[in-house]
């Protein structure tokens, strides 16, 4: 996992929670913690990170990542604003995820294995998102999405139709615009 | 006062930890900014480093292609798509110059993303033509460098800027492919959005313009080598190779279709070697190259949208027509005739104007041709029979002269087994003073008695094809030999006059040896003879064709002491101001002339006139061909000094030639 997802992680634990949140969720999950956007960590270390937010926030794994996903995106956007501009809603961005978002994340670190996304569009108000990864974090891409929407000051609702967590091979989600 | 400050004047030791606090506060901050600007800093880098390494990629693609593709088509089409896939421009195009009006012309190669969204502008882009300085193609070809425009449509005026904004496409680049430092096409590309200029990726849209410029140098060299592989470089018309490979695809056709009709024109001009001997050979290519340009033309005007003509040169004067189609016996032969007439017309090389004619054979489509040699050979077999029965003629091929062609390779074979063989005799006939009938000379004629048949073969049936072969240099050089040994040996034994002659013919092919004065002295010395006994029989047709050559070589004879005569004087061409230049001994008037003595007036005339010029310069004069007492008693009356013929003894051999010397005229 990229140092990136690491630090959005930070920024958003410590500016809803504080930093000393963060110190002791490094603290709990054992990770010394020193992190920078270009190095490359262990897929281990994300996984104890959101695990001890759970325990600490009493919330599951689950809802831990789409807070995250959600939270990073205002982050994101201050970090790397031409990603956002040239798009006027959440789905139109949503939809270069693979042709630009993820080709700009490879510019910066080669080799980076970023998940691949099929997009099929049923209607104007939906989009129905597969996800397929080793890294079964479909609920970071509905915070990502959620977030998105946010950005655009638009309102979703994602449906998660199978899920690679409940044994499904990999993730369908229907992404569903409330207008 | 800053926080700072106010705990640092403080003595309270909970300040003094606070104070440590914050200063380790500001610290943390200082580093973490630190930290995030490094990251971007370094994130700028090897972004700008990724775009580098990519761009150096697409140019190693490209210059790779460019190095292995077969053709400009293909290596061209390879980079429109390389490039627009590598950058995401999503429509790229070429077009070519066009040399003759220095506009450049759209082409079938262009790469478009999204075709069915710019299919208007891609129609727009097709049939737009872009002259120096119009549009962007046209302002790279005016700037000569790679060009940039951040949006088409704020720019009205670009031909294109309106359809190209409907279409939704707005920033561009073109960038020029040189050839050297020429400009032999443009490549321009588009994209969606508008885009500030991109000084790298132009500089890397500059060098694929070099790689791409080779492919083009690489294509036109090679188009240039197989040009000059199948063209004349002197007439620029189609060489052997090119002709060949035509007609043998004509073979080919008809072949699989009767329909498909061919004739081959063989064409070789008269005489042309006199023109390049005596005006030299800038004059010979100039008289080629206009006689090429006449033919073409006729070419030109002749042949209809029915019939395909390929017009060839050879080599030397040799030149080949194919024509294809519809074409009937008739219309090759029409055909022919308009290139003999073509040649009606003088044509003027360096200032002088030269009279030319050409041979021609054709030989048309059979079912027995089954490749090009074949139809090739028997043209050319047609063009000689052309050529023998007397220039600027036309001959169709038929399987006569084939079988002819075939008797004559058999015959040459047999001459040369002949000469090794020693299978010539020479037989003589006496040269008569009409005064007192003595016996003065003898002239040697060659025999062939053939070994396989025990046939005494008459010259007429060996000589011209000795003359065509070369056979003859070696023949003559025996003749001479022979014919001066039995002189020197009738001499040596007393039967013979010290003064005795004997003439030997010499044959142009001969005459023109450059050593042929040489061999002469050397078979003079080799035997003994007497140079004054030896006396060379040339013909007319010798002393035509280069007329100071001829005289300075009767002049070194001369000067040895052999004497020089001129044979069967008034059968040829030779008018009396070349006889007044050339320094001949002697004249020989021919057989015909002598045969019409009798039954025509002017037969008798032609030889007064002959007699009176020869006696005016001082030459000796020979009757050929006397038969009759009557003969013999007019030429004497007439003044004719010599005569030779039936009426004193036909040729005959050695033996009885010493015989005749023993005789005492009546």
């Amino acid at each position: 996992m990229k140092g990136v997802v690491f630090n959005l992680l930070e920024e958003a634990v410590s500016r809803q929670f504080g930093p000393e949140t963060w110190d002791d969720l490094l603290d709990d999950a054992d990770l010394p913690g020193a992190y920078t956007s270009l190095g490359n960590y262990s897929d281990a270390e994300i996984v104890a990170l959101v695990s001890a937010a759970a325990t600490k926030l009493g919330k599951t794994n689950a809802e831990i990542l789409q807070w995250f996903g959600e939270e990073a995106m205002p982050i994101l956007k201050e970090r790397y604003p031409a990603l956002f501009e040239n798009h006027k809603s959440a789905r139109n961005f949503i939809l270069t995820v693979n042709s630009i978002i993820h080709p700009e994340v490879r510019k910066l670190y080669s080799g980076a294995s970023c998940p691949f996304f099929h997009f099929r569009e049923a209607d104007e108000h939906s989009i129905v998102m597969g996800y397929e990864s080793s890294r079964q974090m479909c609920d970071l891409a509905h915070g990502f999405v959620k977030g998105a929407a946010n950005i655009y000051c638009e309102e979703v609702t994602i449906e998660h139709h199978s899920c690679m967590n409940h044994g499904a091979d990999k993730c369908l989600m229907e992404i569903r615009w409330a207008h | 006062m800053g926080a700072l400050d106010a705990l640092a004047a403080s003595a309270d030791p909970v300040d003094a930890l606070n104070l440590r606090i914050l200063k380790l506060e500001n610290r943390l901050q200082r580093e973490r900014a630190a930290r995030l600007q490094a990251e971007e800093i370094a994130e700028k880098g090897l972004r700008d480093l990724y775009e580098r390494q990519r761009q150096l990629e697409l140019l190693e693609t490209i210059a790779t292609k460019a190095n292995t593709g077969r053709s400009v088509e293909e290596t061209f089409t390879f980079a429109l798509d390389a490039i627009c896939r590598h950058t995401g421009w999503p429509f790229g195009n070429v077009y070519r110059l066009d040399d003759a009006s220095g506009e450049l012309r759209p082409t079938p190669m262009w790469h478009a993303g999204d075709q069915e969204r710019l299919s208007a502008f891609i129609e727009r882009t097709q049939r737009t033509i872009f002259r120096t300085g119009e549009g962007l193609p046209g302002r790279v070809l005016q700037k000569g460098t790679a060009t940039w425009i951040d949006n088409v449509a704020l720019d009205p005026t670009l031909p294109r800027c309106h359809v190209a904004a409907e279409c939704g496409l707005h920033a561009a680049f073109g960038f020029p492919i040189l050839v050297g430092s020429e400009i032999r096409a443009v490549m321009e590309f588009f994209h969606r959005d508008v885009q500030a200029l991109d000084e790298q990726l132009l500089t890397v849209m500059a060098q694929i313009g070099m790689q791409l410029g080779r492919v083009i140098e690489r294509q036109q060299a090679e188009e240039k080598l197989i040009h000059d592989a199948t063209h004349d470089p002197l007439t620029g018309l189609p060489n052997r190779m090119l002709f060949t490979d035509r007609l043998t695809r004509a073979v080919a056709l008809r072949t699989r279709n009767p329909d498909n009709r061919y004739a081959v024109l063989f064409i070789d001009l008269d005489r042309f070697k006199l023109v390049n001997d005596s005006l030299g050979h800038a004059a010979g290519d100039a008289l080629l190259t206009e006689i090429a340009a006449r033919f073409a033309a006729v070419l030109e005007s002749a042949c209809t949208g029915d019939v395909l003509p390929t017009l060839a040169r050879l080599g030397g004067d040799e030149f080949t027509i194919l024509l294809e189609g519809a074409i009937e016996n008739g219309e090759a032969i029409a055909i022919a005739d308009r290139i003999l007439e073509t040649l009606a017309e003088p044509v003027e090389v360096e200032r002088q104007k030269v009279y030319t004619s050409a041979s021609i054979g054709i030989a048309t489509c059979a079912s027995y041709y089954t490749d090009a040699t074949d139809i090739m050979r028997d043209a050319d077999l047609a063009m000689y029979r052309a050529k023998a029965s007397g220039r600027a003629r036309i001959e169709m091929f038929d399987k006569s002269l084939h079988d002819k062609a075939i008797e004559r390779l058999a015959l040459e074979s047999d001459l040369r087994e002949a000469l090794h063989n020693g299978e010539f005799v020479l037989h003589y006939q006496p040269i008569v003073a009409l005064a007192d009938r003595r016996v003065t000379g003898f002239e040697a004629l060659v025999r062939w008695q053939r070994k396989t048949t025990g046939d005494l073969v008459a010259p007429g049936e060996f000589i011209t094809l000795a003359e065509e072969t070369g056979l003859i240099v070696f023949l003559g050089d025996w003749v001479l030999r022979k014919a001066l040994q039995t002189l020197v040996g009738w001499q040596k034994q007393g039967i013979a006059a010290s003064t005795l002659t004997m003439s030997v013919n010499v044959s142009p092919r001969q005459f023109h040896q450059h050593d042929f004065v040489a061999g002469v002295l050397s078979a003079i010395a080799d035997t003994g003879a007497d140079p004054a006994c030896v006396r060379l029989e040339i013909t007319e047709g010798v002393s035509i064709i280069d007329a100071t050559r001829t005289a300075g070589i009767i002049q070194e004879l001369r000067d040895a002491g052999i004497r020089v005569s001129i044979d069967d004087f008034g059968t040829g061409y030779s008018s009396l101001s070349y006889l007044h230049n050339l320094p001949f001994d002697a004249l020989k008037i021919d057989r015909s002339f002598v045969a019409s003595l009798k039954q025509k007036d002017d037969g008798h005339e032609i030889i007064q006139t002959i007699l009176d010029l020869a006696r005016n310069m001082g030459m000796e004069v020979v009757a050929e061909g006397t038969e009759t007492a009557d003969h013999v008693d007019m030429l004497r009356d007439m003044g004719c000094g010599f005569a030779q013929g039936y009426f004193f003894s036909r040729p005959v051999d050695a033996e009885a030639a010493r015989a005749l010397l023993a005789q005492v005229p009546d």
